[in-house]
């Protein structure tokens, strides 16, 4: 098994993709900068598997936590989400 | 629309339904009555309650269950077999956890049985990642100010439940009286216990 | 495209009904829906997020309008179409 590819603490930025096709990245989190909890367990491609084929990649699955004013523009709360490897790149420019 | 449709219309679509799947040799009704039977049984909020009982006067148990919720549950006889993962999140004096899945309705039906239909709903779903305080008040949970809210929006295989906190004055209660103080929105993050 | 399935942060749904509903399915016909999903599914006929996408493929307004668990039997019927089981229209024909 090879290491994870965003250990726990990686600052991450969600795809702004908006995908023709079944996915579970919600269009609130797209494009959001996150920051890892921990890896959750690979899993199948859900974008893939939702497709009837029976070659969906399995990927790491990240517990990935945003801050609502992240998100929204405003508030004190934060949401997790369980993203896919693929959904997510490391962010190099979270500098503030 | 199929809004308008009556219950008993539907019911006579999956009636027939059952009935074709039946003749083309696809599905057979004592199969059926058996999963229906499987699905049914066992899987209650009273599961999450003896659970939630159990890290209350256990400490080793809490811990266990905080690190990996699967594996703790299964000491007791949950989520046998299932290939879903189980995180447990824990309430503190200073921190509140609530759980969604605005994508659909995910939600530990292996531990806890259907899921209630407010957590289904396109209200609850839309507004609690965005204005979880207002939704929270709604319920009737009032949260000190200055509490840290997590939503966790179940996107992918890890089912989520809350550890509630254990109220006061419960020192001389048992785990089965514990156990019967603990809500069904409690394990999902909308009452207090 | 965003679908309708796709809520989180949408505005106007009203306050949340918070009526505890104990009893787990409110006509017997919910739960034999489920119970033909979790069969189907056994089978491998489809798996779960084929079923998503067929609930979430279907217009906004017959979404917003239909319960849930008739969203269920609806994508179950679909999923049954696509996959030849059913020929389409055969459930509703006659």
């Amino acid at each position: 098994m090879p290491a994870d590819r965003f250990p726990p603490g990686t600052r991450v930025r969600t795809f702004p993709h908006d995908p023709p096709h079944h996915t579970r990245l919600p269009r609130y989190a797209r494009g959001k900068r996150g920051v890892v909890i921990e890896p959750e367990g690979p899993a199948e491609l859900a974008d893939v598997s939702a497709q009837g084929r029976g070659d969906a990649p399995v990927e790491q699955v990240y517990a990935v936590r945003f801050a609502a004013r992240d998100l929204w523009g405003e508030g004190d709360h934060h949401v997790v989400l369980d993203l896919w490897e693929s959904y997510l790149e490391e962010d190099h420019g979270h500098e503030r | 629309m199929s809004g308008d449709h009556s219950d008993a219309t539907i019911a006579r679509r999956v009636r027939r339904l059952e009935t074709l799947l039946e003749d083309k040799g696809v599905l057979s009704g004592a199969r059926l009555d058996e999963i229906i039977d499987a699905t049914l049984t066992g899987a209650t909020p009273a599961n999450g309650a003896r659970v939630v009982a159990r890290a209350w006067v256990d400490e080793e148990f809490r811990s266990r269950l905080l690190a990996d919720g699967t594996a703790a549950v299964r000491e007791l006889g949950f989520m046998e077999g299932s290939y879903q993962r189980l995180r447990v999140v824990e309430n503190t004096a200073t921190t509140h956890n609530v759980i969604v899945c605005t994508l659909c309705s995910c939600y530990p039906l292996r531990l806890l049985g259907p899921s209630p239909s407010w957590y289904k709903s396109e209200a609850y779903r839309s507004r609690v990642v965005r204005e979880p305080r207002a939704v929270l008040a709604e319920f009737g949970l009032e949260l000190p100010a200055g509490t840290d809210i997590t939503v966790w929006d179940s996107s992918a295989e890890t089912r989520y439940m809350v550890l509630p906190r254990r109220p006061e004055g419960t020192r001389e209660l048992g785990e089965e009286q514990l156990a019967a103080l603990v809500t069904r929105n409690a394990l999902i993050g909308t009452a207090p216990v | 495209m965003a679908r309708i399935n796709d809520v989180g942060g949408t505005q106007g749904f009203g306050a949340v009904d918070i009526t505890d509903d104990a009893e787990p399915f409110h006509a017997d016909w919910e739960a034999r829906v489920v119970g033909m999903l979790n069969a189907l599914r056994e089978q491998g006929l489809f798996n779960t997020n084929e079923f998503r996408d067929a609930i979430e493929s279907m217009p906004p307004a017959e979404y917003l309008t239909t319960s849930y668990y008739e969203r269920w039997f609806e994508a179950i019927r679909i999923l049954l179409e696509r996959k030849g089981v059913l020929r389409p229209g055969e459930l509703d024909a006659g």
